[in-house]
């Protein structure tokens, strides 16, 4: 959260304004959204001429679709990252609304509307528990969602069977393969809606600053009138409600509702999950967020995997890099956020 | 008693990322002598030891030790020269033993050889004995008060018989009788010939104790290493903020006898051990509750919040019986504020922006429909707090940790004032703060209370409290002993609490 700098104020001179032009400037270029921005643009002059097609519409179509799935799940991470907890659970809670909503459709017949609204409901609730457990016993949500991802998919393999639920209504993959323009899909506008809602929440809201106050120094919040527990469990339901999200956007663009859909226990999600807020500057001990640093990681994330898939290199290969950058990039914070403190300007 | 000179730095200079934090500072220290560096926060003292004992490196300047010209590339080597420090921070491993801590820089003599914890703790039991500590050294540090935490951290510095110790205001935190015991220590280890520099933001015990003194004032000298002798306590003022301490003087305040009380505990017992609690703070009225670090004062007001439960008693509100259950409740329900003693654990969410910790208690009233709320809403409502403070900030945008410690302690009153509370409970408001802004809240806290404001004042520094208390309430052992009116006079009240106090002890 960032707040303008203020005019010069009063002649008592309390609030002294020095213009550090210069220093702004250099503050911009030194911020995460600007090098995500460079690295955006540099990977993908790169991939336009290593490869064949990175710029087709085709690649251009699915890229944009498996950000907008990539973004939400790194929002969904986030949103918990920044009371210094997380939620290892993203992918279980993901999976296990994904199952709900077509059953919710197959089984029980609702309407589709009401079927994918009472799935981010679910996936609310399980954030709900995650949340009320840490809170309630004092745990690390690292160790709660540890354990409830275990709980969540072993529940959900045993109701489902672990079979999938495929006859969909149409609408479902119609909303996939929707091309706006020709190249963009409208998955990424549902990622900008959930991207402009916690901007607006965070930024223009009491309780997106009281979540950013509880994160930062859980005791001094409460000491200052903050219902520190009751702020967190917000937290882990928005978490679940966004994980919900994602997961309901890979069942658009897969057509199906898949128990393996985010591999076994949902672990698949939880390296894109973290890389998307720390490639964006969330810091991992809670206090701070960047939604828009988070989009951008998610989608530099994405924009790799697939120009690395165009070069033919090997989906082992691929997890090998991701990991790096992971390194990489909070290593690189942590070297930004030094040189920032040097000079008095974070 | 030779004195000769033991340890002399001329012309230091040390900058930091936008400060020039020391500009030229010189100090000579001499044995058989205690040697106070006074000076208000920011104005270098914490940087030049952190220079002596090797933390720092000066940009310019030079270290002599005994006549020798030294350049200590880490806190290991001064240790190795033999020059000691308490630092102001705990540098304690809390589940290690006071045997281990102490001997912590020692313990390693070679890879696999086992630590002889005998005479490990044989050694360390004569350091305490030193101290008048009565302890165990196989105690682990985290079962000890923070009291006796400090004097572990003074034994250890002693352990490394040092020539030179430097002591990092060491009475932060300790008992008047533990204060005595460490000085009439300290003086024995001058007597024995050691050179001993002395950090205290407490004017009275540096006079008491020190025979020469060096003043720093925004980085440079304001008086170099002269004696203490013909200096009083104005002239040391006068030094350390450049003119005369404004009078500030305690002045009667009469609060109608009429007036109902804002908040009275009736009876009150809570789950952490008060038994018995009746007060009452009227509307427009200070009043001071005194008792030494542990009486259970903090306690008392985190109770009144919510933290912990009341077991018996009620808590009335303007008459109404009231149940806090949370700060939160406190704050928006009843008005009441807390400004609390542990400004970096409780009062301040460090890595936020000013506008960010002085509104925490403003947007949920200033909140429209569904939580909207905007910077500028809360810029135009705290803005006129931190200007009647004085804060001092390059902007609101600043981050809080990079304010100095008065700042900082400005802007957890400045929060509370936002927020437009009719009770304030206030913890400790000067500790670590210089004598400026210590002023200055105290003019602050009559001025609220003078606009009606009924004031729980907590705090440990006697002068303090019978600056401003219209009635001086002690507190012992979770228990209230008495109550004193306030006529102002130092000598007459401090007795009059002393033996509230010690009528407890004795009974």
């Amino acid at each position: 959260m960032s707040y303008p700098d203020l005019p010069a104020k009063g002649p008592s001179g309390d609030i002294v304004g020095k213009p550090r032009r210069n220093t702004a400037a250099t503050r911009f270029y030194l911020t995460n959204e600007f090098g995500l921005i460079a690295l955006i643009v540099l990977f993908a002059l790169a991939f336009q001429f290593a490869t064949d097609g990175f710029f087709s519409p085709f690649n251009l179509f699915s890229l944009g679709r498996i950000a907008a799935v990539n973004i939400m799940i790194g929002l969904a991470m986030m949103v918990v990252v920044i009371t210094g907890g997380l939620n290892l659970a993203v992918g279980a809670i993901g999976v296990c609304a994904a199952m709900t909503c077509g059953y919710l459709i197959e089984v029980v017949g609702l309407p589709w509307p009401i079927a994918i609204l009472s799935a981010v409901a679910l996936g609310a609730m399980l954030g709900f528990i995650n949340g009320w457990t840490s809170v309630r016993t004092g745990l690390h949500s690292f160790i709660i969602t540890l354990a409830t991802m275990s709980i969540f998919f072993g529940v959900m393999i045993f109701l489902t069977r672990a079979e999938s639920y495929r006859a969909l209504p149409p609408v479902f993959a119609a909303f996939g393969r929707m091309k706006l323009l020709g190249i963009f899909s409208p998955l990424l506008l549902v990622s900008l809606m959930a991207a402009l809602f916690l901007g607006y929440l965070y930024n223009l809201t009491a309780v997106g600053r009281e979540m950013l106050a509880a994160g930062a120094k859980p005791e001094a919040a409460e000491m200052s009138g903050i219902n520190v527990g009751r702020i967190f469990i917000y937290c882990h339901m928005l978490s679940g409600a966004l994980a919900a999200c994602a997961a309901l956007m890979l069942v658009a663009r897969n057509g199906a509702a898949i128990p393996s859909m985010a591999g076994q226990l949902g672990q698949d999600w939880l390296l894109i999950a973290f890389l998307g807020p720390v490639l964006g500057g969330t810091l991992l001990t809670g206090g701070k967020a960047s939604v828009l640093g988070t989009c951008l990681g998610a989608f530099l994330v994405t924009m790799l995997t697939s120009g690395l898939l165009l070069l033919q290199l090997g989906d082992f290969w691929i997890q090998s890099f991701l990991g790096l950058l992971l390194l990489a990039a909070v290593l690189m914070d942590k070297t930004r956020r030094t040189f920032l403190a040097r000079r008095n300007m974070a | 008693m030779a004195s000769e000179i033991a340890f002399q730095a001329t012309g230091i200079e040390k900058s930091f990322p936008g400060v020039k934090a020391l500009k030229g500072v010189s100090l000579t220290l001499k044995t058989h002598s205690i040697h106070a560096l006074l000076g208000e926060n920011g104005a270098g003292k914490s940087t030049l030891i952190k220079i002596i004992t090797g933390v720092h490196h000066p940009d310019a300047g030079r270290l002599i030790l005994e006549g020798q010209e030294v350049h200590f590339a880490s806190p290991r080597e001064a240790i190795a020269h033999r020059v000691g420090v308490v630092h102001q921070e705990r540098n304690l491993i809390p589940r290690f033993s006071v045997a281990e801590n102490i001997h912590l820089e020692q313990l390693g003599a070679s890879l696999l050889k086992p630590v002889d914890y005998a005479n490990l703790n044989k050694q360390a039991a004569r350091w305490l004995e030193a101290l008048g500590l009565d302890i165990d050294p196989r105690t682990p540090v985290s079962r000890l008060s923070v009291a006796k935490m400090q004097l572990v951290e003074i034994a250890k510095a002693l352990s490394l018989r040092s020539r030179v110790l430097l002591l990092d205001e060491p009475t932060a935190s300790l008992t008047p009788s533990e204060t005595d015991l460490l000085f009439s220590f300290l003086r024995k280890l001058r007597d024995s010939g050691a050179s001993l520099l002395f950090v205290s933001h407490k004017l009275e015990e540096a006079q008491e104790l020190c025979d020469s003194v060096t003043v720093l004032r925004d980085g440079s000298n304001a008086c170099e290493s002269r004696p203490m002798e013909g200096l009083g306590r104005q002239d040391i003022v006068r030094l350390m903020i450049g003119r005369a301490e404004g009078d500030g003087g305690w002045r009667k305040r009469d609060t109608p006898p009429g007036v109902p009380p804002a908040i009275e505990l009736k009876n009150v017992e809570t789950s952490l051990g008060h038994a018995n609690v009746n007060l009452h703070v009227r509307k427009g009225e200070i009043v001071g509750l005194y008792g030494l670090v542990g009486a259970g004062r903090t306690e008392l007001a985190k109770c009144i919040l919510g933290q912990f439960p009341l077991t018996a008693g009620t808590v009335e509100i303007d008459g109404k019986p009231a149940k806090i259950r949370s700060v939160g409740e406190a704050l928006h329900i009843h008005r009441v504020g807390y400004v609390s003693e542990d400004r970096k654990g409780e009062g301040l969410v460090l890595m936020h922006s000013v506008l960010g910790n002085a509104g925490i208690t403003v947007w949920r009233p200033l909140s429209a429909l569904l939580g909207f709320l905007t910077d500028r809403l809360v810029r135009h409502k705290v803005t006129p707090y931190i200007e009647k403070l004085e804060v001092k900030t390059p902007s609101l945008a600043q981050t809080v940790a990079n304010l100095s410690g008065g700042n900082q302690q400005k802007i957890s009153v400045a929060k509370w004032l936002a927020a437009g509370v009719k009770i304030l409970l206030v913890d400790e408001p000067s500790v670590g703060i210089d004598i400026k802004t210590k002023a200055y809240l105290h003019d602050l806290l009559r001025e609220l209370a003078d606009n009606g404001t009924a004031i729980l004042l907590i705090t440990s520094d006697m002068p303090e409290m019978i600056l401003l208390a219209d009635r001086i309430l002690v507190m012992n052992d979770y228990r209230l002993q008495g109550q004193l009116i306030n006529d102002g006079s130092y000598a007459g009240m401090s007795e009059g609490i002393m033996n509230l106090i010690h009528r407890s002890e004795a009974a």
